[in-house]
């Protein structure tokens, strides 16, 4: 019996070290494709309300912002890019959206995944 | 007898032994998540297209009547909108946003009540209807045996409030 001691704490080492950040990859992977799909929903929104309002205005960008807040992200901390900024009659208008998210695995690594968006509407302002 | 029952270090050489194993559903989920996001990205975009050529109204009509009507172009505008959306999502296709827009399955119906072969949909108003397989890379499926190109079919529909 006095072999045994310490066995199992090791063999539990050696499990937890793999388990943990296989169930960690899975749950941050997971994570940030939510994100990704949640900023690519309000930036086809934001697309869709550019061509309505004629371009890069403060309420698309408020939109957006709204969005993001919604799916628990700073706005702050979003790169948005509309254009043209003024977009003609039936004229194609594009929304990017750009942000980071964090991705940690224990005993594995820790970086930053790039999140880009992208749609395009047409405009429906008759100037 | 002893070596038999002696048990000692199976739970990690089993854990080893499984790594392999939990390492390719590891792969599979994450590959299950992607192609997730790029079903959706690619519904949006029909979705987006469809809106986008049922905005495309006969002004001429609207002015004359007040009436409603698609515009001649409208399948035209829905084809050329889906490839612009689908450009957008490049990396995930397995084939250029072009072509597929291209073999895509559009149709306006300017004139309501109108009945959709297609679809067996009855449309009351002036209606675009975009039906596309966009094939999407699954690269990692196609390591496990499975295909690398998922086809996914894509139906949007549009009509004027």
């Amino acid at each position: 019996m006095r072999e045994d001691r310490g066995l199992a704490t090791l063999e539990m080492t050696l499990v937890l070290t793999i388990l943990v950040p296989l169930l960690f990859s899975i749950l941050e992977f997971g994570a940030a494709l939510e994100r990704w799909l949640a900023q690519d929903a309000a930036t086809v929104q934001a697309a869709r309300f550019a061509g309505e309002v004629g371009g890069d205005t403060p309420e698309v960008r408020g939109l957006l912002a709204e969005q993001m807040r919604a799916s628990g992200v700073d706005p702050a901390t979003v790169t948005i890019e509309i254009a043209p900024a003024r977009v003609g009659w039936r004229e194609p208008v594009r929304v990017s959206v750009a942000s980071e998210y964090r991705i940690a695995i224990p005993f594995l690594f820790s970086t930053t995944l790039p999140l880009r968006s992208s749609a395009i509407s047409r405009g429906e302002v008759n100037r | 007898m002893k070596a038999l029952h002696d048990d000692r270090g199976t739970a990690a050489i089993t854990t080893v032994a499984l790594l392999p194993l939990l390492l390719v559903v590891l792969a599979g989920v994450l590959q299950l998540g992607a192609l997730r996001v790029a079903v959706t990205r690619v519904r949006a975009a029909a979705d987006l297209a469809a809106l986008v050529a049922v905005n495309n109204q006969d002004d001429r009509e609207l002015a004359r009547t007040g009436v409603l009507r698609l515009a001649g172009d409208a399948p035209a505008v829905a084809r050329e909108y889906l490839a612009r959306e689908l450009e957008l999502s490049a990396p995930l296709l397995a084939g250029s946003a072009d072509e597929i827009a291209a073999a895509a399955d559009i149709a306006a119906f300017a004139a309501p009540p109108a009945f959709d072969e297609r679809t067996g949909a009855r449309y009351e108003r002036p209606t675009v209807r975009i039906a596309a397989e966009v094939p999407l890379r699954t690269p990692v499926f196609g390591a496990l045996v499975f295909r690398p190109v998922t086809t996914v079919n894509v139906l949007a529909v549009s009509a004027p409030r």
